[in-house]
């Protein structure tokens, strides 16, 4: 009997431990996208992700908005670390380390962007429930392949989510020519401007607006310097925003300041497309640091002032019209450093090596809002990709170059015009209101490509536009010669108009070789 | 039980049945251990040469009858046969010493034990004795040094319930945790008990011995095993100590006045290569030693009650124990209690039942150190930051705020601030229950099945106050709790079968075994409290939320497993093992695994040829070889998955989501293939032994995230993991153990051991480098270390120094980096572009050690002893960190560095003038020599005399005076040697295969002194 209670023990041992089929069935997790998309809110949620890439340190939060701004000619450099000096001395490196960490953010966006496309095939509703959904994620789709070939020219070009089928073969891609994936751009935009509702609760939801602002650049960069059908196209384009203006509920802001204030800029009506910064400290690095990057030394603002890494150098401040408003809202000629108020040209008083005696960027230092961390870190301010101004400066250089001179005036002196209006600002931390001005004259004479570009110059100063005007327009000799901005910078040569993709990516696929000549 | 002991066990029985009296003499006496002057209960006592003996009782008493000139022998399993002449004396007590002719001891193996000298495998034992030698938090410190191919270290130096690393037999992996496996009392991945419980830790290392434990053995296996109560009278141990401790070396920095000196250098020689007028800087109003403020003396306090005994059938242990430790960087600190109870109960003839129970809570008081640098610059690194931060600046600002770093470098809180205001608080509560059963189903073949269930409660709570105005004052506080709960179930269930045929005695086993783990993590945090004084307790008052996370693991892990042991004529052994694994977090294609293993050994002593060999005491000639398994695979590794991101829209919070990671079906375990072969050596009756090992191990299928992968697919690299990549470690392993002196009074032991490993990388994806960062994220290093086929793991990357340059021509072979002026740094050119790029890196150094050793002296007279422990590491390079933040003119400095720096009038010299041009590179003017030896542990004891114990009415009475880490002889110029620094790239476990030898901002190693009392009653 004994035996058969022991017996029996040992088979409640055993049978508390049935044969399991080891099966994983995570909860919580995401471990099946082909089963999320159900809903468009699903579709949503996937081009959210897709945008989020845009706001992380990787892309516009610091390495490729300062990557930009340092190449340029606006904005030179006061570090000496090797990967920026690469980059604003125009000796980058094939290996640079601020190309190869945006390259991949921007492709990640991309990989997003794809699966809120493919995902958005299996939600079973009619194409005008989802459609107007998923063409934000066309829209995202274009925004970052427009960013990479302006940047690299040919490039590898994927519209597909990876699955264990296509992988092998996605190893192996060669480039796609930079024509080809202009094609692709205004194929996704136009999907986005045929299906986007015109307006959207936010400037950060990509609009019928945003797609046709996107498809004027798109076109007027593909103009490069003298193709007249695309200049055409791109006025046809930026024209059919500006006509619309009232159906996108857009004009200028009356104040130049409120579009670089966290605090205002949500309800502007000015901003086209913005990217849309949290209000808290999102993990990855997915937040802004542009602020820091570009703030004083010793500023007794924003928790520890800035970095002083991204500094203009002095003749940007000098070549600017002193009665230009936009001067007092782009650039910080004082500050209070160790509580004494200390015109730029003392700024070293901070004792910092790499503190510079000239004007600092002030676009995203003098309002970064309330959630900005210490140095103004991770701001809420949601940066504009275009705005209205941009449209009215797109319309113009097309007309110049399509022959329509009364136009090129208008919307030229239109932005002027906004600039003359002054408003309220902060001068050395402190708020002043500068009353309207004459400066900048309304411009009377024929306006010129270069009269456009100089006005984008100043009116976009800092806002990673002017890399790109330099590219398409060819400005490098002018820019980078001995009249330029930083003075003359000898390593430039038309080379440098591509940056070089990463090495260790040709290394990874070698169909991908040769790379951008001079590197 | 076999059949000798059974019918051993018989004759001690029938001997005390038939003892009968001549006329003889009553002889009366009391048998006792000479360890612990305990009495030995069941100990044989026989007259030499008859059949007339007796055994001792619970207390060690015994009674014989004998006549005058008889010889009584004493005899007992584990100890030294004694044999004294009766005289005319009715009272004769003695002590039996242990057998130090360690052949018999039993050594535990997975599932089961074995004798000593039937094992095949490479085992080492690490006996109580040197796990109790001082004082530790964590009984696995205690391993270092004492077995060969185990090397131990903590994640962060001398820090109050740091992490240990163990690593046995080399890195086995390179992106899978290279830890071994621990198993105490049966139960497979438990946490450690403390050191004072622990009665015996066995070091599982080659393939014959940890293939048993299928996928997870192939880092080797940790055997614990808890106290036992013996039957007997009850023994109440307790043992104190107290221990103050403080640091063992400090960074001689620059003073206020000369550091305001060496600003103004820095800014004067920025100027020359700039061209502008140089800064000035001002000197502030302090002059402030912030190593001072931080560092306090620590102390240490542990007390340990622990009760054992039994009658015939149950016997038990418990034991209370409570560890306090305050450590030397103020604010930090580990309190911990502990409760252990073991209870077995011989139920009847066949079945035998017992219960652990283990339960913990340990709070730790943490100090921000060893920054990946990624919080504010490195701001809160406390460590790190005394060595950076500016010394002419105060604690506090006029107005009562803390001063913040902001004249020199990025503008951080001040160190004393961090250490003083910032709250990282962890509570972990671990409990632990293993029931047993044993049955015996026939004569030779028994059943256990073991049911365990152990749960792990940790909580953390950090709270940067809104008064640290970098990290927190703009957000006025930021709080965070994390919490996870992680449960295990265990349920084995085996047979071994043991029976003797002709000349071999055979065992079998035979089991099944199933074990699910589940990991419940949720953190909650938030910015913006109304006070302070809430600390991370008030997360609903922010007015700021920041990123909730809570996630769910679960992992099922089915096995089978068996062994055979065959041992003929006590001269040939065999074994074999085999175990089928199969889990869930294996991808769908591969759910199961087998790992076999087999080894031989040769017993030649036994041979008739050695057999009466005066010299030869003993000879053992092993060989095994084996497949284990590394748990290298996360649960849902190999599944697709989405990354949820939070994402704002439309001034909303909101969720968003973004591939993470593709599907990958084919996913494998890493293999582990291991040849071992050795010899056990006894010389002179085993005065001498010495065992010798050689291991071979090729561990392949190594996953690695595949870099292969162009990013254009959007995936991040290690996301896309793939089973490519080959690592080899081989090596040597001595363990020498001698009785130099043994006299009545004085005896003097010697325990030597030596590790050599070679690791070699053997294969990777497309066999391209892979390199990796370790250094603070915000020294912006590319890549700083290496791993490259045929070379060692994780050799130090960067660029070749070449001296000062002097200004002229630059020497041939050579260039500084951009804009070099004289007194800049010149580096070898190796592509010879004239230019410094990073096509001229190459790997500056190497920092595995080519051996490492632990000696042990043991001095005993009388009463006294005294034991010596030195142990050491030799060749392994160190990458000073810390030097090339304090070299980049951006932050306080070394007096030597700004000494010796370059001037016009000083180029005699290797260090560059102060403000040059290099910016933290990384080259190898920073690579140093890591050798060491330590004097471990210093330790004298002293027993007071028997005679007096027992007048006072208690067993023993020991006090012991120690010391740790009195003496280091090393070259390295930093606080310590012994560096474990991960940097931006790494957590602990993942990185500490590649990311060696790198010294930043480690918690300092500790000078400890304590005095212990033991007292037994």
């Amino acid at each position: 009997m004994k035996a058969y209670k022991y017996l029996f023990l040992l088979f409640v041992s055993l049978g508390i431990v049935s044969c399991s089929d080891l099966e994983e069935d995570p909860v919580g997790l995401l471990a099946s996208p082909d089963d999320f998309f159900q809903t468009t809110d699903n579709i949503q949620t996937a081009v959210n992700g897709s945008l989020t890439h845009a706001i992380n340190e990787k892309f516009w939060g610091r390495k490729l908005s300062v990557a930009l701004m340092l190449r340029s000619d606006m904005v030179d450099l006061a570090s000496n670390e090797t990967r920026r000096v690469e980059n604003n001395e125009l000796t980058t490196l094939a290996n640079n380390g601020m190309i190869s960490e945006f390259w991949l953010k921007t492709y990640q966006g991309i990989a997003a962007a794809n699966q809120a496309i493919k995902g958005a095939e299996s939600v079973n509703v009619p194409a005008e429930a989802k459609n107007p959904v998923t063409a934000q994620a066309y829209f995202a789709r274009a925004f970052y392949y427009f960013h990479l070939v302006r940047q690299f020219g040919d490039i590898p070009y994927i519209s597909e989510a990876l699955t264990p089928d296509n992988t092998a073969q996605m190893g192996t891609i060669g480039k796609t020519s930079a024509e080809q994936v202009y094609e692709n751009i205004i194929a996704d935009l136009q999907f986005a401007k045929t299906w986007l509702p015109n307006t959207q609760a936010s400037r950060a939801i990509p609009s019928k607006a945003a797609a046709s602002s996107y498809l004027a650049l798109v076109y007027l960069t593909m103009a490069g310097t003298n193709d007249t059908a695309n200049f055409q196209k791109a006025f046809d384009e930026a024209q059919d925003v500006i006509l619309n203006k009232g159906v996108y509920n857009l004009d200028l802001d009356p104040d130049f300041q409120n579009l670089f204030n966290a605090d205002v800029i949500d309800s502007s009506i000015e901003p086209i497309f913005a990217l849309d910064y949290n209000n808290f400290e999102a993990p990855d690095n997915a937040y802004d640091q542009i602020a820091p990057m570009t703030g004083i030394r010793g500023d007794d603002r924003n928790s520890g002032g800035g970095w002083s890494v991204a500094v203009p150098s002095l003749e940007v401040y000098t070549t600017w019209n002193a009665q230009d408003y936009r001067r007092a809202v782009s650039l910080d000629d004082g500050a209070s450093i160790n509580g004494n108020l200390e015109l730029y040209t003392n700024f070293t008083v901070s004792g910092h090596q790499f503190a510079k005696n000239r004007p600092y960027i002030a676009k995203y230092t003098r309002f970064p809002g309330a959630f900005a961390r210490g140095n103004a870190r991770a701001t809420s301010h949601n940066y504009s990709m275009m705005r209205y101004a941009e449209v009215l400066l797109i319309a113009a250089e097309a007309a110049v170059e399509i022959n329509e001179p009364e136009f090129a005036r208008t919307y030229l002196n239109e932005v002027r015009s906004r600039a003359r209006m002054g408003g309220t600002t902060l001068s050395s931390g402190v708020e002043v209101t500068v009353t309207g001005s004459a400066e900048p004259a309304d411009h009377t004479g024929t306006v010129t490509a270069n009269d456009v570009l100089e006005e984008r110059r100043l009116e976009l100063a800092f806002e990673g536009k002017r890399w790109y005007d330099i590219v398409r327009r060819q400005l490098g000799a002018t820019a980078f010669g001995a009249s330029g901005l930083e003075g003359v910078k000898p390593d430039f040569s038309p080379n440098d108009y591509l940056m070089p993709l990463p090495a260790d990516e040709l290394a990874r696929n070698p169909n991908l070789l040769p790379n951008n000549p001079g590197y | 039980m076999n059949l000798k002991a059974k019918s051993a066990l018989f004759a001690v029985l029938f001997m005390c049945i038939s003892a009968f009296a001549q006329e003889n003499l009553t002889i009366k006496g009391k048998v006792v251990s000479s360890l612990d002057n305990m009495g030995l209960p069941g100990v044989n006592v026989l007259v030499s040469g008859t059949s007339n003996g007796t055994s001792t009782d619970f207390d060690g008493n015994y009674q014989i009858s004998a006549k005058e000139g008889d010889l009584l022998q004493f005899s007992f399993v584990g100890f030294v046969t004694k044999s004294i002449k009766v005289t005319n004396k009715t009272t004769i007590d003695t002590s039996l010493e242990e057998d130090t002719n360690k052949l018999e001891e039993v050594v535990v193996v997975g599932y089961g034990s074995r004798k000593k000298s039937d094992i095949t495998g490479a085992v080492s034992s690490v006996t109580a004795d040197e796990l109790n030698a001082f004082p530790v938090l964590d009984a696995a410190q205690a391993l270092q040094g004492r077995a060969a191919g185990v090397v131990v270290q903590s994640n962060n130096g001398g820090e109050p319930g740091a992490p240990i690393n163990i690593k046995i037999r080399g890195n086995t992996s390179i992106s899978a945790n290279s830890s071994p496996l621990i198993v105490v009392d049966g139960f497979v991945g438990a946490s450690m008990p403390q050191a004072n419980d622990i009665k015996s830790l066995e070091v599982l290392k080659d393939a014959s011995a940890t293939a048993i434990y299928g996928s997870r053995g192939s880092n080797g296996v940790v055997l614990v095993t808890t106290k036992k109560g013996k039957s007997g009278k009850l023994s109440i141990e307790l043992n104190t100590t107290y221990a103050i401790q403080n640091t063992a070396n400090r960074l001689d920095l620059l003073n206020a006045d000369e550091f305001a000196a060496y600003q103004q250098d820095v800014n004067n020689n920025i100027a020359i290569t700039s061209g502008e007028t140089p800064a000035i800087y001002t000197q502030g109003n302090a002059n402030t030693d912030w190593q001072d403020l931080i560092y306090t003396s620590g102390s240490t306090v542990n007390h340990q009650l622990s009760f054992s005994g039994g009658s015939e059938k149950i016997n038990f242990y418990a034991s209370g124990n409570y560890f306090k430790q305050d450590g030397i960087l103020i604010n930090s600190g580990f309190e911990r209690t502990t409760f252990l109870s073991n209870i077995d109960a011989q139920v009847s003839d066949k079945l035998k039942l017992g219960l652990n129970l283990f339960g913990s809570r340990g709070s730790k008081d943490g100090v921000a150190t060893q920054s990946d640098g990624s919080v504010t610059v490195g701001g809160d690194d406390v460590i790190s930051l005394a060595m950076r931060f500016a010394p002419d600046k105060g604690v506090y600002n006029a107005d009562g705020s803390f001063t913040t770093n902001d004249a020199v470098g990025d503008e951080v809180d001040n160190p004393y601030a961090v250490a003083s205001q910032r709250v990282d608080e962890t509570v972990t509560d671990n409990f632990r229950a293993n029931f047993y059963a044993n049955y015996e189903l026939l004569e030779g073949l028994a059943f256990k099945t073991t049911f365990g269930l152990s749960t792990e409660n940790d909580t953390r709570g950090v709270y940067q106050p809104s008064t640290l105005q970098i990290t927190a004052g703009g957000v006025g506080g930021r709080a965070r709790v994390t919490n996870s709960q992680r449960t295990n179930i265990l349920s084995e269930n085996y047979l071994t079968y043991n029976k003797e045929i002709g000349k071999g005695d055979l065992t079998l086993l035979a089991g099944y075994s199933y074990q699910k783990t589940k990991t419940d993590v949720f953190a909650a945090a938030g910015t913006g409290f109304i006070s302070d004084a809430f600390s991370y307790h008030a997360l609903g008052t922010a007015s700021g939320l920041l990123q909730p996370d809570s996630y769910l693991n679960v992992t099922e892990i089915q096995s089978q497993f068996g062994r055979v042991n065959y041992d003929y004529d006590d001269k040939y052994l065999i074994t074999a093992t085999v175990r089928r694994d199969g889990a869930s977090n294996f991808a769908a294609n591969n759910k199961y695994a087998i790992f076999p293993s087999g080894a031989i050994g040769w017993k030649m002593s036994n041979e008739d040829f050695l057999a009466d060999s005066e010299t030869i005491s003993n000879l053992k000639l092993r060989a095994s070889y084996g497949v284990t398994g590394n748990p290298s695979i996360s649960p849902y590794q190999s599944l697709a998955r989405f990354s949820s991101i939070y994402a704002s829209s439309n001034g909303e919070t909101t969720f968003a989501i973004s591939p993470e990671q593709p599907a990958n079906p084919d996913l494998k375990w890493e293999s582990s293939y291991q040849a071992n072969f050795g010899v056990d050596l006894g010389l002179l009756d085993n005065r001498i032994t010495l065992s010798l090992d050689y291991y071979n191990i090729d561990t392949k299928d190594l996953i690695l995230g595949n870099n292969g992968i162009p990013e254009y697919f959007g995936f991040l690299n290690d996301a896309i993991l793939t089973n490519l990549g080959e690592i080899n470690n081989r090596g040597f392993e001595v363990s020498l153990n001698t009785r130099n002196i043994t006299n009545d009074n004085f005896s003097w032991t010697t325990d030597f051991n030596f590790s050599k490993n070679k690791n070699e990388v053997v294969s990777l994806i497309n066999d391209a480098d892979l390199f990796g960062d370790a250094a603070p994220s915000y020294f912006s290093v590319d890549d700083n270390y290496i791993l490259r086929v045929g070379e060692e793991v994780g050799l130090f990357w960067g660029y070749e120094y070449a001296g000062v340059y002097q200004g002229g021509a630059v020497p041939a072979g050579t260039a500084t980096l951009a804009n070099g002026v004289a007194g800049d740094p010149l580096f070898r050119d190796i592509d010879d572009n004239g230019s410094i790029t990073d096509d001229d890196r190459k790997a500056i150094g190497n920092p595995n050690p080519d051996y490492t050793f632990g000696i042990t002296n043991n001095f005993s007279y009388k009463n006294f002893d005294l034991s010596i422990f030195f142990q050491g590491s030799q060749g392994g390079d160190i990458f000073n960190l810390t030097d090339v933040q304090l070299n980049n003119g951006d932050a306080n400095t070394t007096r030597d560095y700004y000494n010796s720096a370059w001037t016009p009038t000083n180029t005699n010299t290797n260090s560059p003038r102060v403000g040059n041009n290099s910016n933290r590179e990384i080259s190898s003017r920073f690579v140093e020599d890591g050798s060491y030896i330590r004097l471990k542990n210093i330790a004298i004891g002293y027993n007071l005399p028997s005679d007096v114990v027992e007048k006072i009415g208690l067993d023993n009475l020991r006090i012991t005076l120690s010391a740790q880490n009195l003496l280091t002889i090393t070259d390295y110029s930093g606080l310590d040697p012994e560096v474990n620094y991960f940097g931006a790239s790494g957590s602990n476990n993942t990185s500490a295969n590649t990311v060696q030898g790198f010294d930043f901002g480690n918690y300092p190693t500790v000078k400890s002194v304590n005095l212990s009392l033991n007292v037994k009653f």
